[in-house]
C-alpha cells in the first residue's frame, strides 16, 4: 500500500501491483502527467521513478487554468 | 533510483521530448538558460530598456519575475511589474499579496490596476450584467480585452519600452490550435515571441514561450518560490478542451508541443504577407489605439451600460 496525497484533497491509500510507477498511479487517478507535479516521499521525482510498499506520494496539480 | 543524464545526481525530472532525466538543478538552470536564450534569439530586450511585467501571482508570471528580475540587473534594465485586478471573488485577492511580496522581495516595483477603478465594474459584476443583457459574451472574452487594454496603458504610463508576459509553451500552442478552430486569422498571425504593433501600443514579448508549463511549476517549485496555483473560477470551454487535447497529444506523443511551436514558427513569415493594412487611430471614447472609430473595449463597456470611468491608470507611488 503506498500513501497518495492530492493537495487539496483527502489522501488516500492505493493498492500496489508489482513494478508499479508513478506514472501508473497517475493514470490510476485519472491525472495527466504534465498536469501535476509529483513528490516522492518529500523529493520531486520523475514519474518513471518506481514506487514501493510504505512509500507517501505527494501530488500537486500545477496546471490550473488561470 | 533514476539519475540525471547529465550529472548523475538524483533525478526530479522525465524530460520525455528530449529523451533525459534531469536532477533539481539541471532542470532549474536548463529552464534559466532556455529563458535566455529566448531573449537573445529574438532580441527581446535591450540593455538599458524599462520592461513592464503583467504579474497574476501564478507560477508563471512569479517565475518569469524572478527570471527577470535577474536577466535585468546584469544588463542594466528596469524592471516593474503591474497586476490587473479583475475583480473575481475568491480567486484574485488570493493572487496579488503573493505578486506584491515576491517583487518586494526582488526589489521590484508592483503596481496593481482594477477593472473597478477603470471601468466602475468588477469582472464578476460584467458577467453579471452580461447574463441579464444577454450579450452572449463570456467571462474570458470580456477578460483577456479589458485586461489587455489595462496592460498596454499601464506600461504605456509607465514609460517602458516592453510588455513582458508569461506565456509558457503551452499557452502559446493553446493559442495557435484556438485560433485555427476559430478561423481567427487576425490574432493567429500576432503570435510570436515579439510582437510589435503599431503607434500607442507597447511591443509585447514573451520570455517563456519556449518552457513547456509543467517545467515552470517545477522551477517554481524547486526554488521554493511562493506562487498561487489557485483555479480561475471561469476557466472552462473549449479552452480547457483543447489544453486536455494537447496534454493528451504530448503524454501519448512525446515533443507534440514542440512540433506544433516549430510548424507555426515556419508558417509565420508566410502568414505575414497576408496582413491586410490597416490604420490606427484614436478610440473616439477613451483614446486608446485602435483600428475602427471606437474600441473593441468601449464597444463592449457601452453594450454592459458602462464606460470608461479613470483615464490615469497609474499614480507615481507604487502599491
Amino acid at each position: 500500500m503506498i500513501d497518495v496525497k492530492i493537495a487539496g484533497q483527502r489522501a488516500r491509500k492505493l493498492k500496489l501491483n508489482r513494478r508499479t510507477k508513478i506514472s501508473d498511479v497517475l493514470k490510476e487517478l485519472g491525472l495527466a502527467r504534465e498536469t501535476v507535479a509529483v513528490k516522492l516521499n518529500g523529493k520531486i521525482a520523475p514519474e518513471e521513478e518506481t514506487v514501493k510498499d510504505r512509500d507517501k506520494l505527494e501530488v500537486t496539480l500545477v496546471v490550473t487554468g488561470g | 533510483m533514476l539519475r540525471c543524464s547529465l550529472c548523475g545526481r538524483q533525478a526530479a525530472y522525465s524530460r520525455r521530448y528530449a529523451g533525459v532525466f534531469l536532477c533539481d538543478r539541471c532542470l532549474v538552470k536548463s529552464v534559466e538558460r532556455r529563458f535566455r536564450r529566448s531573449v537573445a534569439e529574438h532580441s527581446l530586450i535591450s540593455p538599458g530598456e524599462k520592461i513592464a511585467l503583467a504579474v497574476s501571482g501564478g507560477k508563471d508570471s512569479v517565475s518569469c519575475m524572478h527570471m527577470l528580475a535577474d536577466y535585468c540587473k546584469n544588463k542594466n534594465c528596469e524592471l516593474v511589474t503591474v497586476t490587473v485586478d479583475e475583480g473575481i471573488k475568491g480567486y484574485r485577492e488570493k493572487s496579488i499579496p503573493i505578486a506584491r511580496e515576491n517583487a518586494e522581495l526582488l526589489g521590484v516595483q508592483h503596481f496593481v490596476v482594477s477593472f473597478k477603478q477603470a471601468f466602475g465594474a468588477t469582472l464578476d459584476e460584467m458577467v453579471k450584467t452580461a447574463r441579464k443583457r444577454k450579450t452572449g459574451l463570456g467571462a474570458c472574452t470580456y477578460c483577456g480585452i479589458m485586461r489587455r487594454v489595462l496592460m498596454n496603458q499601464a506600461a504605456r504610463e509607465l514609460g517602458a519600452k516592453k510588455l513582458a508576459t508569461a506565456h509558457n509553451l503551452d499557452d502559446e500552442i493553446q493559442a495557435i490550435m484556438l485560433n485555427y478552430i476559430r478561423a481567427d486569422f487576425s490574432r493567429l498571425y500576432r503570435l510570436g515571441p515579439a510582437y510589435s504593433p503599431k503607434e500607442g501600443f507597447v511591443p509585447r514579448i514573451k520570455p517563456l514561450r519556449e518552457i513547456p508549463e509543467k517545467e515552470v511549476a517545477l522551477y517554481a517549485l524547486l526554488k521554493n518560490i511562493n506562487v498561487h496555483l489557485g483555479v480561475c473560477p471561469y476557466a472552462e470551454g473549449i479552452h480547457s478542451e483543447v489544453r486536455d487535447f494537447i496534454n493528451k497529444l504530448e503524454e501519448n506523443h512525446p515533443n507534440s508541443k514542440f512540433m506544433i511551436l516549430r510548424m507555426f514558427d515556419r508558417m509565420k513569415p508566410n502568414l505575414l504577407k497576408a496582413v491586410p493594412e490597416f490604420e490606427i487611430k484614436k478610440c473616439e471614447r477613451c483614446g486608446e489605439p485602435t483600428s475602427t472609430d471606437v474600441c473593441k473595449a468601449c464597444g463592449i463597456l457601452e453594450e454592459l451600460g458602462l464606460g470608461r470611468e479613470q483615464k490615469t491608470l497609474i499614480s507615481t507611488k507604487s502599491e
